[in-house]
């Protein structure tokens, strides 16, 4: 008999809010004074950060040396590519007018280079990167072995089309003193990068580590003989190899080359930039907290203050105009 | 027929055992025993081992198997299913793409995963439902059951599976049938079996079904293996209603088989304790199986317009790649010359000419670009419409107490159709009505019986019901629930078993509910139970009670009543006995009072006992000693005499006849019950206990009307006691028991509309047929009475009264009955009876014999009287429809009911509306109807403009607009309702007429199709849906309604009082109409919106996101290169963004319920369209292509002049991209609940713990991307926060901005009701849970109408007054409608029309005063407007053709235009002599036609 009550009404669906759809809710009202109040805090956000980040991009030195003209010569006897390794320098001569406080990188920047080309992105052998297996060039087509077969180290495009100039940086006391500026090539690379990513075959000796392969084609030498200064930045965990395997976003980008302090520079032996159609310029720069010298994210941050500052001033005056007229709609 | 042979194509092994097999026709099978050895003599062993490998091959077992795989065939048949869809193909193919070397876009595996994933969830899915049904299959495959063994000549318990064809089954009481099965042998004495059919078609009433004839007769216990005969039967078919067949004995005679005799697979055995058959058809060709078709599946409308812009989605698409295959062409040409640095040439060394790059650039883009085509928005929405479903499941506001039943949403994917409705097509009865019959008045030979009392206890009841309703649960079942007793748990026991095995039937929750509802009588609520006399004929019925008991025994006890009091006994008899009913007793539910096996039964009171063997089981003679009759010799008293009346019914009858009459056992009165009648009888004035008993009788009827004219009966001291196959126990107070031995019983069609009964009257033992039916079909077979004598006078007048009573009824909005007899002569019978049989015997069209058979029984009858039914409208219905018209809704009534009813209906739920137009379309040929529907068309244009009448005094015209629209509100419609009759309507549905008719009715408010048919139903709805494009909804409860339900775009069943079978064909089954109104304007609404700016939001995401990808292509060559990881593209769209805009599509409320209850007209936003429109598409995806711009332009310009690499900016990208989702998913939502914020929580916790993951996992995987760190880095650089930042506030702000300012400027309907909702926060929310507000929940049907109705009143007969003078019969009681008004009255000029306009206005009235008081009262009575074509054929009377056309003129004159040529014609043709009218319009052809003309404003003219 107990079951006819319960039976019943067995069929009463649960009164609770989620399933009767009356969970408490927040509504957004897009009422005037929530929308204006909205887009004035939002303009004075925006208006705050816009201001400190130009700020502080202003603070950032910078200097960009466009060298794709004056080292032309260089370049044309580049383009020949039996001129490989030819040694060829010029150099250019530039003043720092303001002095460049903390640290201070010096960028390779070039203009016009694909690096994000999907086949070129794809030309590359992370196993043999981390040294792994040195003669994994599978996905590495078409730069994967030379024309006797040997697998090239480090295979793929990316590899073979690294950035090969070598800039030095050195002060003009006066016409005849030059003084090398020291350049760190380490720590320009991401940590992982450095000791996850890249790592050299596990041998004694690096060239028998890299027995059985061969240069990449556009390389003047081997891969074991990057930095002839510092033994233990060759092979794959050379700094500006790293580097540059890390591809740039646009076809104009720059890249992290050595980390300094004041100074001159002389630059040598470019690869042509002709035959990319791009330019290359060194750059000289100190950091900030948000980054270079670039003031659009600070402009772009005010200008979007002051559109919404615009925006709710013409709201407003929309609101007020027709207060009467909301007055009717909403008595309905 | 003949024995199977051998036969080539199937070579029978020996012993094969007997078994049906098909006809090379194909017609027809045949069964045999199984038990039967086969020619060849046969080894029993072999034969069961024969039977356990699997027996006959080609017929069907019983075993069910519903499962679409086994486990081979489930890969390749559910991957061929799913591959029909489009979508799939189309993803698979851009997978496969993938899988070209030179356009491989990804890694070939990646591409693949997201549709594989989408294919195994789909297969999981298919996978998990087969599985559930091989449980359910399997279930009930071993469900057991006693078959008859061959080896151990007994019967034993099978699984259900193991049945074969030709099996003998003993099915115990409450037993599921578990395979079509011919009744042969029951214990019920008379061989009756009852079943119940709620899982089959939801009815919950007992169906009876007899033994085969030949059968019931058997001496002794049915022996299967004495079973020879041949059964020949239809070959297996869905026709629930019929089987055909016929059944050969050894010695050659045939016997018919009917419906009667098959018990249905599904059903229960109730009321009976076992029964033995055989089975004739199993398994799938089992009718309930083969009835039983899948799910439907429909295409929304939204979701063919979100097809159709997928197709420029695939558009765009490929635009997109053309452009960035041009585009790379040229940069490849541009680098050609000279090789750079980051060229790739071939492995070759050679390079791509730029053509060749183009064109794979092409097919790589598209694959890069898929995106655009959301391969997750199909899966979305699926899971947005299940949820949705869940939801409406789950309103409790859709819940419905009294039945204990929730809306059902039977169709999965329709949801959002709900919020676009325009055109609501509905049912009467059942749907806008009750469905609960209430007996309101009747008539006996001319004389009116008010009941006033009963109409104050109605309108009592819907006081009490509405309070009820603001009280606590009523619980419908109340009043039974104390007596359900120990029963009961035998019930429940088995009612779990009953629901399992028939989902197939079914889906389990129609099984449960009508278990549920089986509990409780059906039409036996106390309102429809309760009923109370009127004193005068209750004076009557005792009278002839009185004098009958006493004059029992002489000749003709009948006799010695006056005619009226006779026909007023004969009234109640035949309202007693000429149905269906079958009576139970609530101590036992389902048991016969007094059924043999009961027998067995110890006495348990002495109630019980005198009740028990009161002589009444006359025919069998067993019982007419009164005495304590045992088992042993009651059983061998029976058993004898039902040997001698052994087979032939025709013999038995033969017999009977020529027994004298007062004789012996088989009539009313046998002579050993004499001395215990009236003992008991007086016994039982003084046994309150007895009373009670009696009183708790339960009747259990096919239908509302018979039941509720049996429980009238009740009420005047006749009551139905009891009803075996052949007679009939009616108990009189002081006649006691009376007991009818029923020869007959021509059931109820839709064809004849009436149904007869034909019984051996006890008293005077002549054999009377009683007849019930419509009036209109009545009064046509009334045997022709001459004018000449005084009788035939009398009973003509009688049959005037009578009419006129009936229509006064239909006025009223009763249901009308009419009641007729006619005495046979035993030789009419006889030969009536010989034919009779024959057709029943017959094979071939039985059908059409039968019928002919019962017309030719039905015809001379004699006029008893007339009921009124009333069907009240439910509750709700009117504040429903108001509320619906006001949501921009057109309702259409579409009803079988005749005009009368049908127009007084619709006024009462406020369909038409006192102060419009009404039109009225009655056409009596094509032409005719032609030439109205132009007329109205022109009056409609004529009068549309003009929102308020011109009375301009003296211009005739005046009449012809709504007399009240001047003072009513301004506010409503001008525009005219249209009232069309059936016959009408099936010419306007005509090819040439159909636009016309369509026109019409586009402009009117309402329409109301009366007289329609089933087919008519669906035939409208389709010309609606095919030629208005619009979207339709079709409601309705009955068998009648499924066409219409099924052919509209949402099919609304109510789960009414009359079975299932509407429910069964309806996409939704509400409990109540009222229900429509939540269902339409709340989730409706809700659905369509949500979905809408689901589906929207969904096309905005991919858009922007490939967007994005697209803009990169400038930047690197155009050379299909993706800055965004692959896995974070393949991810983004499956698991990042997907779960906010899930939630928000399943939960938001755009406007709080209450707000579009009471704001109705937010509505008309989904009709139109408003939220999912082109317009808004293309504004939607420009807003996508510029928060693109946005997102891809200010991280590319802030990065711009830096070091960062392609993968770590394309991280960059991916996060703002996300956060824009969510943004703009937050400024779309409308309602935040705690879900929304998790939902979102999650997305972007789930982003960032997957890139953390995902970049920290492999060092060297995952190319080219190689994202080692990526995240990491990213992460420690603020560049990133504030890129982030802006980049969505920026991409963000306009819209907003646009939002808000037109917000305020130009809001829309909606963002006004958010505005209502803000401002009175739930504080209308209480009253609409409780549905409609308790002081205006129903519409009492009569007399707060006319209470309403008055303040207008006032003024219709003042102007009335003003206009015809000649006219003071206007009372305050007529009831002023403006549209009854009878503007053309100046027109009748001479006497006749002058009467005849009196009474017209009479007649209109309620007032019987009035009716009286008019002159020329008979004759002029039939000027009804539907009815006068029907009468005038009847009475052949060549005025009354005149006065059919004059009744139209009336009607017509309504129409201004329309007028002057009337006028005209009317002169012209008095001229002439003659009554035929010229045409209307000049239109010279349609001059024939006008003759049956009838058209009016109105149709309350005089009815």
């Amino acid at each position: 008999m107990k079951t006819t009550p319960q039976g019943c009404q067995s069929r009463l669906p649960d009164n609770t809010a989620l399933k009767q759809q009356q969970l408490p809710a927040y509504r957004l009202q897009l009422s005037a004074t929530g929308v204006l109040s909205g887009f004035f805090a939002t303009g004075v956000f925006c208006l705050g950060v816009g201001i400190i980040l130009i700020l502080s991009a202003k603070s950032i030195k910078e200097i960009e040396i466009n060298y794709t003209k004056i080292c032309a010569n260089c370049a044309k006897l580049r383009e020949n590519a039996v001129n490989f390794d030819k040694e060829c320098t010029c150099s250019i001569p530039f003043h720092i007018p303001e002095t460049m406080q903390g640290n201070v990188y010096m960028y390779y920047k070039l203009y016009g280079f694909y690096q994000n080309l999907y086949g070129y992105i794809l030309s590359r052998s992370n196993s043999q990167l981390l040294g792994t297996d040195v003669k994994d060039v599978g996905s590495c087509a078409p730069f994967r072995e030379s024309h006797n077969g040997t697998p090239i180290a480090p295979c793929g495009a990316i590899a073979n089309s690294i950035f090969n100039d070598t800039i030095i940086l050195s002060y003009n006391l006066n016409s005849s003193i030059h003084i090398k500026v020291p350049m760190l090539r380490s720590g320009i690379t991401w940590w992982t990068d450095k000791y996850v990513k890249f790592r050299n075959p596990s041998s004694n000796n690096l060239s028998s580590a890299f027995a059985g392969t061969t240069k990449p084609p556009y390389w003047p030498k081997p891969v074991y003989e990057l930095d002839e200064e510092d033994p233990g930045n060759n092979g794959f965990i050379n700094d500006d190899f790293i580097v540059w395997m890390r591809t740039a976003a646009f076809p104009t980008f720059k890249k992290l080359y050595r980390r300094l302090s004041r100074t001159q520079c002389f630059i040598e032996g470019l690869p042509a930039v002709t035959r990319f159609r791009g330019e290359k310029s060194v750059v000289l720069s100190t950091l900030t907290w948000s980054g270079g010298r670039s003031l659009f994210l600070g402009l772009a941050y005010t200008v979007t203050g002051a559109v919404t500052w615009l925006a709710t001033f013409s709201m407003m005056a929309a609101h007020l105009m027709l207060k009467e007229r909301k007055m009717f709609f909403s008595q309905q | 027929m003949e024995r199977e042979p051998a036969t080539a194509e199937e070579p029978a092994p020996p012993g094969r055992r007997w078994r049906r097999r098909r006809r090379r026709e194909g017609r027809k099978r045949t069964v045999r025993s199984n038990l039967m050895p086969p020619p060849g003599a046969e080894d029993p062993a072999a034969g069961a081992l024969r039977r356990q490998c699997g027996g006959a091959q080609h017929l069907a077992d019983n075993q069910l198997k519903t499962t679409k795989y086994t486990l081979l065939s489930f890969l390749p048949k559910n991957l061929f299913e799913q591959f029909h869809r489009v979508a799939n193909v189309y993803f698979v193919f851009i997978a496969m793409l993938n899988f070209v070397p030179a356009v491989n876009a990804f890694q070939p595996g990646l591409t693949l995963a997201p549709v594989l994933f989408i294919l195994a969830v789909t297969a999981f899915k298919d996978l998990w439902e087969d599985y559930s049904r091989h449980r359910s299959d399997h279930e009930i495959n071993h469900l057991g059951c006693l078959v008859f063994s061959r080896e151990e000549k007994q019967y034993v318990n099978r699984f259900w599976k193991e049945i074969r064809v030709g099996d003998f089954v003993r099915l115990r009481c409450n037993e599921i049938i578990p395979a079509d099965i011919l009744l042969l042998s029951s214990s019920d004495p008379d061989g009756l079996c009852h079943i119940e059919t709620a899982n089959l078609d939801g009815e919950t009433n007992l169906k009876r079904r007899q033994v085969v004839r030949g059968f019931s007769d058997l001496v002794s216990e049915f022996n299967p293996l004495t079973f020879t005969s041949v059964i020949e039967c239809e070959k297996p078919n869905n026709d629930l209603t019929r089987f055909r067949g016929c059944i050969v004995h050894d010695n050659g005679k045939k016997a018919g088989l009917y419906k009667e005799n098959l018990l249905l697979r599904g059903c229960t055995i109730r009321n009976t304790e076992a029964v033995v058959g055989i089975v004739i058809y199993a398994g799938h060709e089992t009718k309930a199986l083969l009835n039983n078709s899948g799910p439907r599946y429909k295409r929304s409308q939204l979701e063919r317009q979100m097809n159709c812009d997928v197709l420029w989605c695939v558009l765009l698409l490929v635009c997109m790649s053309l452009f960035s295959a041009v585009g790379h062409g040229l940069w490849v040409r541009r680098y050609e010359e000279k090789k750079s640095l980051f060229d790739v040439p071939e492995s070759d060394g050679s390079s791509l000419s730029p053509v060749t790059a183009a064109v794979y650039s092409f097919l790589t883009m598209i694959i890069v670009l898929q995106v655009l085509i959301p391969i997750s928005l199909y899966v979305s929405i699926e899971i947005v419409k299940v949820c949705q479903v869940y939801f409406i499941n789950q309103d409790i506001e859709l819940y419905d107490e009294e039945t204990d039943s929730q809306l059902q949403c039977r169709a999965l994917n329709i949801t959002e159709d709900l919020g676009q409705i325009q055109y609501i097509f509905s049912d009467k009865t059942g749907t806008l009505t009750e469905n609960k019959m209430v007996f309101r008045r009747c008539t006996v030979s001319g004389m009116e019986y008010a009941h006033d009392a009963n109409a104050r206890r109605l309108a009592k009841y819907q006081e009490a019901d509405s309070e009820d309703e603001e009280a606590v649960p009523r619980g419908g079942s109340l009043p039974q629930r104390g007596s359900i007793g120990s029963h009961q748990s035998i019930r429940i026991m088995h009612r779990s078993q009953s629901t399992k095995s028939h989902r197939r039937t079914g889906s389990r929750a129609e099984a449960k509910r009508a278990s549920m509802l089986s509990k409780h009588t059906a039409f036996s609520s106390p309102m429809e139970k309760d009923i109370a006399p009127d004193p005068k004929l209750f004076e009557k019925v005792s009278e002839c009670d009185r004098c009958l008991a006493v004059a029992r025994h002489q000749e003709h006890p009948l006799a010695h009543l006056s005619p009226e009091l006779s026909d007023v006994f004969d009234f109640f008899i035949a309202l007693t006995i000429c149905n269906t009913v079958v009576v139970t007793s609530p101590d036992q539910p389902r048991q016969k009072v007094r059924g043999r096996c009961e027998l067995k039964s110890p006495v348990k009171t002495i109630e019980d006992f005198l009740r028990r063997f009161t002589p009444s089981r006359l025919t069998s003679g067993c019982s007419s000693t009164g005495s304590l009759a045992t088992k042993s010799t009651h059983k061998s008293g029976s058993s004898f005499l039902s040997t001698l009346s052994n087979n032939s019914t025709l013999l038995k009858l033969e017999e009977r006849l020529g027994q004298p009459a007062p004789a012996i056992t088989s009539n009313g009165y046998s002579s050993g019950a004499d001395g215990w009648a009236p003992e008991r009888a007086t016994r039982e004035q003084g046994q309150e206990l007895e009373q009670v008993q009696e009183q708790e009788l339960r009747y259990e009827a096919e239908s509302p009307d018979e039941a509720a004219l049996v429980y009238a009966a009740r009420a005047y001291n006749c009551a139905l006691a009891d009803r075996l196959h052949d007679q009939v126990s009616v108990e009189l107070p002081h006649l006691g028991r009376l007991t009818f031995e029923l020869l007959h019983t021509l059931g109820f069609d839709s064809i004849r509309k009436r149904m007869s009964v034909v019984i051996r009257h006890p008293l005077t033992d002549e054999i009377n047929v009683y007849t019930k039916g419509a009036d209109s079909v009545i009064m046509d077979l009334l045997l022709p009475c001459s004018s000449d004598d005084a009788r035939g006078r009398h009973q003509k007048k009688i049959r005037s009264t009578t009419q006129n009573y009936l229509n006064l009824y239909a006025v009223e909005g009763l249901r009308t009955l009419c009641i007729a007899k006619r005495v046979l002569s035993k030789e009419e019978y006889a030969c009536w009876l010989q034919s009779h049989l024959e057709a029943e015997s017959s094979l071939e069209n039985r059908e059409e014999l039968l019928f002919q058979s019962a017309v030719r029984l039905e015809t001379n009858l004699h006029l008893l009287g007339a009921t009124g039914i009333e069907d009240r409208l439910q509750d709700g219905v009117p504040e429903t429809i108001t509320k619906l018209r006001q949501a921009g809704l057109q309702i259409w009534v579409l009803t079988g009911d005749k005009q009368e009813t049908a127009i007084n209906i619709a006024y009462a739920c406020k369909l038409l509306d006192h102060d419009e137009e009404v039109i009225t379309l009655n056409a009596e040929s094509q032409e005719a109807c032609a030439a109205l529907l132009d007329q109205c068309l022109h009056y409609v244009q004529s009068t549309r403009p003009r929102s308020t009448p011109e009375k301009t005094a003296g211009n005739m015209s005046v009449g012809f607009s709504p007399l009240c629209s001047a003072s009513a509100s301004t506010t409503s419609d001008p525009s005219p309702s249209l009232v069309i009759d059936g016959r009408s309507l099936a010419y306007a549905l005509e090819k040439n007429l159909e636009d016309k008719f369509l026109f019409l009715a586009k402009q009117c408010r309402s329409v109301l199709c009366c007289r329609s048919t089933p087919l008519q139903k669906s035939m409208v709805v389709k010309l609606v849906r095919s030629k208005l494009k619009a979207m339709t909804l079709a409601i309705g409860d009955g068998a009648n309604d499924v066409s219409m339900i099924q052919v509209a775009d949402v099919g609304v069943g109510i789960s009414g009082q009359e079975g299932m079978q509407a429910v069964m064909a309806s996409d939704f089954a509400v409990p109540r109409f009222r229900y429509l109104q939540r269902l339409l304007l709340v989730h409706g609404h809700w659905c369509y919106s949500r979905l809408a700016n689901m589906v929207l939001y969904f096309f905005y995401k991919n858009t922007m996101f490939v967007g994005l990808l697209f803009w990169f292509q400038f930047y690197c060559g155009f050379s299909a290169s993706t800055m965004i990881d692959q896995w974070y593209l393949i991810l983004f769209n499956l698991l990042f963004s997907s779960l906010p805009q899930l939630v928000t599509g399943v939960l938001d409320k755009d406007v709080p319920a209450y707000v579009l209850l009471t704001e109705p007209q937010l509505y008309k936003s989904g009709q139109h369209m408003e939220e999912y429109r082109p317009r808004t598409f293309w504004l939607n995806m420009a807003d996508a292509a510029f928060q693109s711009l946005v997102c891809f332009f200010v991280p590319y310009l802030a990065y711009y002049d830096s070091d960062t690499d392609m993968f770590t900016w394309g991280t960059l990208i991916t996060a703002i991209a996300l956060f824009t989702f969510l943004l703009h998913l937050g400024i779309e939502t409308k309602t935040w609940t705690w879900l929304n914020w998790i939902a979102c929580g999650l997305s972007i916790l789930l982003f960032f713990t997957v890139a953390l993951i995902y970049n920290a996992s492999c060092a060297t995987c995952y190319p080219p991307s190689n994202p080692y760190w990526t995240m990491q880095t990213l992460m420690g650089d603020p560049m990133f926060y504030l890129t982030c930042l802006l980049t969505s506030v920026t991409a963000l702000l306009p819209r907003l901005f646009f939002k808000a300012l037109q917000g305020s400027l130009f809001p829309t309907q909606l963002q006004l009701g958010r505005q209502l909702a803000k401002k009175s926060p739930k504080k209308l929310s209480a009253p609409f849970a409780q549905g409609p507000l308790p002081g205006e929940t129903r519409t009492e049907p009569s007399e707060q109408r006319s209470v309403s109705t008055s303040g207008s009143l006032s003024r219709d007969c003042t102007l009335q007054v003003s206009w015809h003078a000649q006219q003071p019969a206007c009372s305050p009681e007529a009831r002023g409608e403006p549209s009854m008004v009878d503007v053309s009255m100046p027109l009748r000029e001479d006497p006749l029309l002058e009467g005849l306009s009196s009474q017209a206005l009479g007649c209109s009235s309620q007032e019987e005063a009035i009716l009286e008081g008019c002159p020329g009262d008979s004759k002029v009575k039939p000027t009804n407007t539907s009815r006068t074509a029907l009468l005038s054929s009847i009475f052949n009377l060549p005025t009354f053709s005149s006065l059919n056309w004059i009744s139209s003129l009336s009607l017509v004159s309504r129409l201004g235009s329309v007028l002057q040529f009337s006028r005209g014609s009317l002169q012209m043709d008095k001229q002439d002599g003659e009554f035929l009218p010229s045409p209307p319009q000049p239109d010279q052809d349609l001059k024939r036609a006008d003759h049956g003309l009838l058209l009016g404003a109105s149709s309350r003219d005089c009815s």
